[in-house]
């Protein structure tokens, strides 16, 4: 499993994110760059010139037309994949932690950030998914986080629910349609904040990432905790693999709390863990810092990681990958006449 | 004595990893039935993103045909 490495930014990767096919990597950083890259050789097709902050985030729509931005310059931008041009700037009070378009790419949220005088917020856009469309200037929602700021949130399955992860541990559900809170349940630690949250293809599960070490996979629905993965670093980032029955978990102690400990300490390693088993079943070096972020390719076939130490490495998964499979799994294999 | 111990040991392992995988596709399959169920309600294609493409193409290249190429 020889990665390809993607050296072209030059401070901490934030997001990175492929297309629906497969074939593109986006990957945002604090260096105020957006970057796009072949995901087959690691070519970097190009970059989209506008922010004039720290970059935090990334999202493709569902038919790789356009991608969205949200960055510490208290922007969300819209870009044309394939000219570079920015389609749109919507100015907000805060930063802009994280967007993700839904499945249709015709909404799209922004987390906006907690600031003296400003409460954390969600908020919600309506996209036209054509580079010659005229974009709403309005919000179509927004959703005030007045408990505890949202860090990270998601459109579930049919666009029904949108889910978000809270500085505090917990994590809520909100009706999409009226912004209207339908749960929050206190789902890790106290006060550790999560970090992440990924889907499942179809959007009715997720997983999380915390600072507690855990991550644990919870149904869209009735933010049922189905599984939990226990790590021994802070957690800030997490995948669900298609095809395979796994998820990789990235994180890592940042170099000022190691200041005791050598890197080799910091554990900048992707875990990976048998999804439906919790076992941890092995784990890929080569960050230099914390991974900051991960990203599952869409068809299986591997997957990419961002790190505090500005690269982006790209794994293509080898057929000992595909081949692995638990004694359990190989007999119900058997049984109904699946090889792997 | 130990050996059967042991061998005790992994058969209940195997059982409970059997329960979990049983556990977790009889999850999923009632998830799947549901979601195709609203779906329909909403009236909305199974394979979303593909109706999405469909248009895009139709939109990028109207009077072309679809074309398979082998």
């Amino acid at each position: 499993m020889r990665p390809i490495l993607l050296s072209g930014h030059e401070r901490a990767l934030t997001q990175v994110k492929y297309n629906r096919d497969g074939d593109l990597i986006f990957s945002v950083s604090k260096d105020q760059q957006i970057c796009v890259w072949y995901a087959h050789n690691g070519e970097r097709l190009g970059t989209y010139h506008g922010h004039q902050g720290a970059i935090w985030t990334v999202d493709v729509d569902p038919t790789s037309t356009i991608i969205a931005s949200g960055s510490a310059d208290n922007t969300i931008r819209l870009w044309d994949i394939k000219t570079g041009k920015c389609l749109k700037t919507w100015e907000f009070p805060t930063a802009v932690k994280r967007v993700e378009f839904n499945e249709d790419g015709t909404k799209l949220l922004g987390v906006t950030e907690k600031r003296m005088g400003h409460l954390g917020t969600i908020v919600v856009l309506d996209i036209i998914v054509d580079v010659d469309a005229e974009q709403s200037d309005e919000k179509a929602m927004t959703i005030v986080c007045d408990e505890s700021k949202a860090t990270v949130a998601g459109w579930s399955y049919l666009s029904k629910y949108i889910i978000a992860g809270h500085e505090d541990g917990s994590i809520s559900q909100y009706d999409a349609k009226t912004g209207e809170q339908i749960l929050n349940y206190p789902i890790h630690e106290l006060d550790n904040a999560i970090t992440d949250i990924q889907w499942s293809q179809d959007r009715t599960y997720f997983i999380t990432a915390s600072k507690d070490k855990n991550a644990k996979l919870i149904t869209a629905k009735d933010l049922e905790v189905l599984k939990t993965y226990v790590s021994d670093t802070p957690l800030n980032s997490a995948i669900i693999t298609p095809k395979k029955e796994y998820v990789v978990l990235g994180g890592g102690q940042a170099a000022m709390d190691v200041t005791r400990t050598s890197a080799r300490q910091g554990k900048f390693e992707a875990r990976f863990y048998h999804k439906i088993f919790e076992d941890e079943i092995g784990r890929v070096r080569g960050h230099f810092g914390p991974l900051n972020t991960v990203a599952a390719e869409p068809n299986g076939k591997g997957y990419a990681s961002g790190g505090e130490d500005g690269y982006v490495r790209v794994h293509q998964f080898d057929k000992g990958y595909f081949d692995f499979m638990y004694e359990v799994e190989r007999e119900r294999a058997n049984r109904i006449g699946v090889t792997a | 004595e130990d050996a059967e111990r042991i061998n005790s040991a992994d058969v209940a392992v195997v059982e409970e990893r059997r329960r979990l995988l049983d556990e977790w596709l009889a999850w999923r399959e009632a998830v799947e039935e549901e979601l195709a169920e609203e779906r329909e309600i909403l009236g909305l294609p199974a394979d979303l993103v593909g109706e999405l493409l469909k248009a895009k193409t139709a939109q990028i290249a109207p009077d072309q045909e679809e074309v398979t190429v082998e």
